[in-house]
């Protein structure tokens, strides 16, 4: 069936969207920095463009390395405002860098031809046009920085669940936290110019929400993140076929709907026990 | 059973079939639409993917897309770069070889068409969103929607030599009926001519030069930007100066900033309709100059026309 033939690309990408975001969503929920996606993004959406006012071309390498640059300076800038005891909420500083990079975007856009064309281009991302390439290429980066977060994965989770004890144990939690928003920034770069801004945040926050809503363990929350994830791309993608809806509004729609039928259920059997 | 089953199936798809199956063509944009359905008549089976009233520089990918191109014997674009910022990778992921590499199945409707704003050196960026190609919205000209006709016409008989005739005489009736249409409409806007206007993308060229407007500006600073402070600011003085009464505006962009220029600089602003289905009632390419004509009409009434 040829409609197969186009909507197993975009499922493809979908799944492995989830196997990486739904992991790191769970560190940025415990972490409490949800929109730390967000602000990474639109980093590198404002490196982009300054690298196309230096002279490279929007869609090909050059433009992803001033993309990369800009998405280090934004974690060594998120790992360095990390305080211990600080009255400044770090959520706060993150929406900071966020208003700031996406005006900075703005203005240095109206400088450039086809302003708001690409700079819509780069936040939005268009998941059903995905390529096998791409997705192949993705699945691949995807792979390496997990096997980087599973072989640290120790390292990684005390930063993120108990910061104190990690530094009394003699972690250098500004390193790790580095490292943690480093990695976190090349996925979501990457992620976003597929699948786009919205999209990418719901991957990252809803799976791992409806984890915390039934498990406490990371284990088990993970696996409801990742089964979670997979029913919503399934069902977000053939939602969009069915009702001919522009595939990744469709998908975030459908996390919507999953989270509050999950959100339903809880509510029966914790009223049930 | 099961061989009963599928025999009762190939019977009704065999009497379901037309005897001549007929051609699929999709094109971009409405205008293209109607001008295929001028020539190809009941020969072809034609539908768009943006809708009139939608940018066409921008369209969101919807899977139904996928599913057209990919079945389609023909894909009609509008050319010259407008469609540059989706259409490739719709294309590219129809895999559909007719269309691909621009094969036999893909035909720019813009070739021999008149077109205004060629750029022979490289376009710098400091000009904003400009297509080098020159100004794609040429379909605005009755002229060009004959040779846009006769385009499609040609590659229609290619593709189906068998019916090159029906294609043929269809064309001629239409440009026939175009060519007076044409007269009318010059008539009606001849007491308009130099009339100055300022528009708020830069859509209107090759209709201003047919119908003898002078547009003096645009309400965006460079195209594809949006409105600047000082931008606007001089275009307010420039319109005042000039004594400009009207603003065009095409339906999907933000009518604040030309409201806020015309109750500054006395001016009204007319939403004309740039594509065919832009507007209630623009069915077919002739509706689309009568649409915006009688608009230009009652607004320079209203006006006082050119002064």
């Amino acid at each position: 069936m040829e409609t197969w033939e186009f909507l197993a690309a975009p499922f493809a990408a979908g799944l492995i969207l989830t196997g990486i975001h739904a992991y790191l969503g769970l560190h940025v929920v415990e972490r409490g920095v949800i929109f730390v996606d967000l602000a990474l993004a639109q980093i590198a959406a404002l490196g982009t463009v300054v690298g196309f006012l230096a002279g490279t071309e929007l869609h090909g390498g050059g433009a992803y390395w001033w993309s990369l640059g800009f998405t280090f300076v934004g974690a060594g800038l998120f790992s360095l405002t990390r305080m211990r005891r600080s009255r400044i909420p770090h959520e706060a500083i993150i929406g900071i860098v966020y208003a700031v990079s996406a005006a900075a975007s703005i203005a240095a856009m109206s400088r450039a031809p086809e302003g708001a064309e690409h700079l819509k281009d780069m936040l939005v991302g268009n998941i059903l046009v995905v390529s096998w390439g791409e997705v192949g290429r993705t699945a691949l980066l995807y792979g390496v920085v997990g096997l980087f977060h599973w072989v640290f994965r120790k390292q990684f989770l005390m930063i993120s669940v108990d910061a104190e004890r990690a530094r009394r144990e003699g972690l250098s939690v500004r390193l790790w936290d580095f490292l943690f928003y480093v990695s976190f920034g090349v996925v979501v770069t990457s992620s976003v110019a597929i699948a786009g801004v919205l999209l990418v945040f719901s991957y990252l926050i809803v799976p791992s929400v409806c984890g915390m809503l039934f498990a406490e363990r990371v284990g088990p929350r993970l696996i409801l993140g990742w089964s979670m994830g997979a029913g919503v791309s399934a069902a977000g993608v053939l939602l969009s076929y069915a009702l001919d809806l522009p595939t990744g509004a469709a998908i975030v729609c459908t996390f919507g709907g999953a989270l509050l039928i999950a959100a339903g259920v809880k509510i029966v059997l914790s009223g049930k026990s | 059973m099961k061989r009963v089953v599928t025999l009762f199936i190939l019977l009704s798809l065999w009497a379901a079939a037309p005897a001549e199956a007929k051609l699929k063509v999709v094109t971009t944009t409405e205008d293209l639409t109607a001008l295929a359905r001028e020539v190809g008549g009941d020969r072809i089976e034609v539908s768009s993917i943006a809708k009139g009233y939608q940018d066409p520089h921008f369209v969101e990918a919807k899977p139904s897309y996928l599913l057209r191109l990919r079945g389609a014997d023909l894909l009609i674009a509008v050319g010259l770069e407008l469609e540059v910022g989706w259409l490739p990778a719709l294309v590219q992921q129809s895999r559909n070889p007719r269309l691909l590499g621009k094969g036999s199945g893909y035909l720019d409707a813009s070739t021999g068409c008149d077109i205004l704003e060629r750029r022979a050196g490289p376009v710098s960026r400091a000009e904003g969103d400009v297509h080098p190609f020159g100004n794609p919205h040429y379909w605005l000209d009755p002229d060009n929607g004959g040779v846009m006709a006769a385009n499609i016409a040609g590659r229609l008989s290619e593709l189906s030599p068998a019916d090159a005739p029906y294609f043929r005489s269809r064309l001629e009736a239409f440009q026939k009926r175009l060519a007076e249409a044409a007269r009318s409409w010059e008539d009606r806007m001849r007491p308009h001519r130099g009339v100055k206007v300022v528009t708020y993308h830069n859509s209107w060229p090759n209709f201003a030069r047919r119908f003898g407007l002078e547009v003096v500006g645009f309400v965006e600073p460079r195209p594809g930007v949006p409105p600047s402070p000082s931008h606007t600011l001089k275009l307010i003085q420039a319109m005042k100066a000039q004594g400009v009464r009207v603003i065009l505006v095409e339906p999907y962009f933000d009518p604040q900033t030309p409201n806020a220029v015309s109750r500054e600089a006395g001016a009204k602003v007319v939403v004309l309709c740039p594509s065919v289905g832009g507007a209630e009632g623009v069915k077919d390419y002739f509706r689309l100059f009568e649409h915006n004509i009688a608009l230009l009409e009652a607004v320079f009434r209203e006006t006082g026309g050119a002064q």
